[in-house]
């Protein structure tokens, strides 16, 4: 009994994994297109700052390896804000990093889509057969910003309670949304015939 | 005595000015987030705001009434209603005030709903106040307070070697309850125990049984809301401090004695402001008037009696921004030197050691300042006097220039007077 339980406990371990956050590489002529439908960002808390009519950004970067994962070859870090319009209900994103751009109405999957569709890559001079690795990190900036002082300094001096949590957290702050997709191994050769 | 740390500075600056975004993927490009660009509902506009629970919303001062109300009719900016948040959450210590946003009756119009939860306890650090001066060295003031249900337990630690003629060092420790019974009646217990240490040129200039080591301060007080924005504090400060010249009967037997200054406290104080971080044109007004009454009725050592008034008025206009102060005290009697006024710090009389004017301090002070800061940059003008006699008195001013944003401020100050100024120069927040 207890190795029945054991061996469907891989198993759904195994196909949560084959389920995981993905992300699509797609080469059209130099240029390294992305996409990830498992993964929705609009979602969860700030999915409910955006229906409570509040503006959210998203910071998005896309490295790419190649030849091996030592070393990466490039990276692109964009930011978006996204807002979602109360009386129409639909989803508005700006492209805040140069260049800037604006798409409106949208649904959340559109949205999301069309963001991960600004952060395609130039893969001009990268040989077709070499293996390459790609990670897409997004994070939906949280309430308390970014800056040391932002929100933190009072007619009571500064508040270090926030000040701590974001001083040593190299990685995202607890409670902070992430995700972070990942491809590869693939080849350019590999995306041109159509296989991922 | 103190040499300005280079490195320390530039950690300073650093910790203050760059965003500690390093571990997030993105642009440098900091984004305002309520441009109406970037938000497609901004263009909608706030048909109601209230506040809930509603019993919360009836505790608001009527000058944030007021603010809060003048939103309705105004296009939806969250900044500002979240700056509204954080005005309310201050107001009525919650820990936090839930903005909520639904489509209204009209047509692109939207209510606005102010949410306090009741929680129950929290848990805060803030650093009060954080200093460097070139000629008095570091200050740093740092507090841990513990909230639940109404009442304020906190704890801290201090150095300061700038408000005073010595430096103390030591704990501070309180319990306040904000509400008893009504909501205009507050009250608090501090407990104060520092050690001091003193520049050489004051110790030249007191006389040994003027120079304690240590000093204790138990201070219960009230807090009565006269008026929305007039509160007055009343209490009793119950001081003892160690001096070091012992009594020459007791020579023999001791090394020090122990003296105490127990005066009746009592301070009327005003607050007002006016216009909100959108307005074009905002002010604020501050005002206190202070007495402190040492007397044999409590059995003090020390008698006399302090009086100190001040007043500080800011204007903002756009990127501009004046500040007036006012200071003026008198102290009456035999005062320990903890009570007489100081200029000459990074307060007042920029420019000017406190230590080369008064090392002893003044019975009586008369102090005024002007600071103009168009984006950040100060310029700031600073006069006074300090005096124990007539004779004493003398008008001194002083310049400076520097940087000032939220509260961080850096400067440099230079004394106005002939022969060699030595500029004074300072950093620091909140102070």
């Amino acid at each position: 009994m207890r190795t029945w339980w054991f061996v469907a406990t891989f198993f759904c371990g195994v196909g949560m994994a084959m389920w995981a956050e993905e992300l699509m590489l797609r080469a059209q002529e130099n240029r390294l297109e992305f996409s990830a439908p498992q993964v929705h960002f609009i979602t969860g808390r700030p999915k409910e700052r955006l229906q409570n009519a509040a503006p959210v950004a998203f910071d998005m970067r896309v490295s790419l390896w190649a030849g091996n994962r030592n070393y990466v070859k490039s990276t692109l870090t964009a930011r978006f804000v996204i807002s979602y319009d109360l009386f129409e209900e639909r989803y508005s994103v700006t492209k805040v990093s140069a260049p800037s751009r604006n798409a409106n109405h949208m649904s959340a999957f559109e949205a999301e889509a069309w963001c991960l569709q600004q952060m395609s890559m130039d893969v001009t001079g990268v040989p077709a057969d070499q293996p390459l690795w790609a990670k897409m990190e997004i994070r939906a900036e949280d309430e308390h910003g970014s800056s040391l002082f932002r929100g933190k300094l009072s007619e009571n001096g500064i508040s270090l309670t926030d000040y701590f949590v974001e001083l040593f957290s190299g990685r995202p702050r607890p409670g902070q949304s992430h995700w972070e997709p990942e491809a590869g191994p693939v080849t350019l050769e590999q995306l041109r015939r159509g296989k991922r | 005595m103190h040499k300005l740390s280079l490195t320390g500075l530039l950690t300073l600056l650093v910790l203050a000015t760059a965003p500690l975004g390093a571990n997030t993927p993105q642009d440098a490009q900091d984004v305002n987030l309520q441009d109406s660009n970037l938000n497609v509902n901004a263009r909608y506009i706030i048909e109601s705001i209230s506040v809930a629970p509603e019993k919360q919303g009836a505790k608001l001062s009527a000058p944030l009434h007021m603010e809060i109300d003048q939103m309705v009719g105004q296009n939806l900016d969250h900044s500002l209603l979240e700056s509204l948040g954080k005005k309310i959450k201050e107001e009525l210590h919650v820990p936090d005030v839930n903005i909520r946003i639904a489509k209204g009756q009209m047509p692109e119009r939207v209510v606005v709903t102010f949410e306090t939860p009741q929680s129950q306890s929290s848990f805060d650090v803030n650093v009060g106040r954080f200093l460097y001066h070139s000629k008095q060295g570091w200050t740093g003031e740092g507090t841990v307070t513990y909230r639940h249900e109404g009442n304020d337990l906190s704890f801290g630690m201090i150095s300061d070697g700038d408000r005073l003629a010595e430096r103390y060092a030591g704990i501070q420790a309180g319990f306040e309850r904000r509400k008893i019974g009504t909501e205009r009646v507050g009250l608090r217990f501090r407990f104060l125990s520092y050690h001091q240490q003193w520049n050489n040129a004051t110790l030249a200039a007191a006389t040994p049984d003027q120079i304690y080591r240590t000093r204790q301060h138990f201070i219960p007080e009230m807090t009565v809301i006269l008026a929305t924005p007039l509160t007055w504090d009343f209490g009793v400060d119950f001081a003892r401090y160690r001096i070091a010249t012992p009594y020459p009967v007791a020579l023999a037997t001791s090394g020090a004695r122990t003296e105490s200054s127990n005066a009746v406290v009592s301070t009327l104080r005003y607050h007002q402001r006016w216009g909100s971080g959108s307005d074009p044109d905002q002010q604020e007004l501050s005002a206190s008037y202070g007495i402190r009454s040492a007397t044999g009725v409590f059995e003090s050592d020390a008698i006399f009696t302090r009086q100190l008034a001040d007043a500080h008025y800011k204007y903002k206009h756009g990127h501009n921004t004046v500040k007036v102060g006012f200071l003026a005290g008198r102290i009456t009697g035999d005062a320990p030197l903890y009570e007489r006024f100081i200029l000459g710090n990074a307060e007042t009389l920029r420019g000017w050691n406190k230590f080369d004017y008064r090392p002893m301090g003044g019975s009586h002070m008369v102090h005024g300042s002007i600071d103009y800061s168009y984006s950040g940059f100060l310029v700031f003008y600073d006069t006074g006097a300090l005096w124990d006699t007539k004779h004493d008195r003398e008008q001194k001013q002083s310049l400076g220039v520097g940087f000032s944003e939220g509260g961080f401020e850096i400067a440099v100050a230079f004394p106005i007077r002939t022969g060699a100024a030595n500029p004074v120069f300072y950093v620091g927040v909140n102070f």
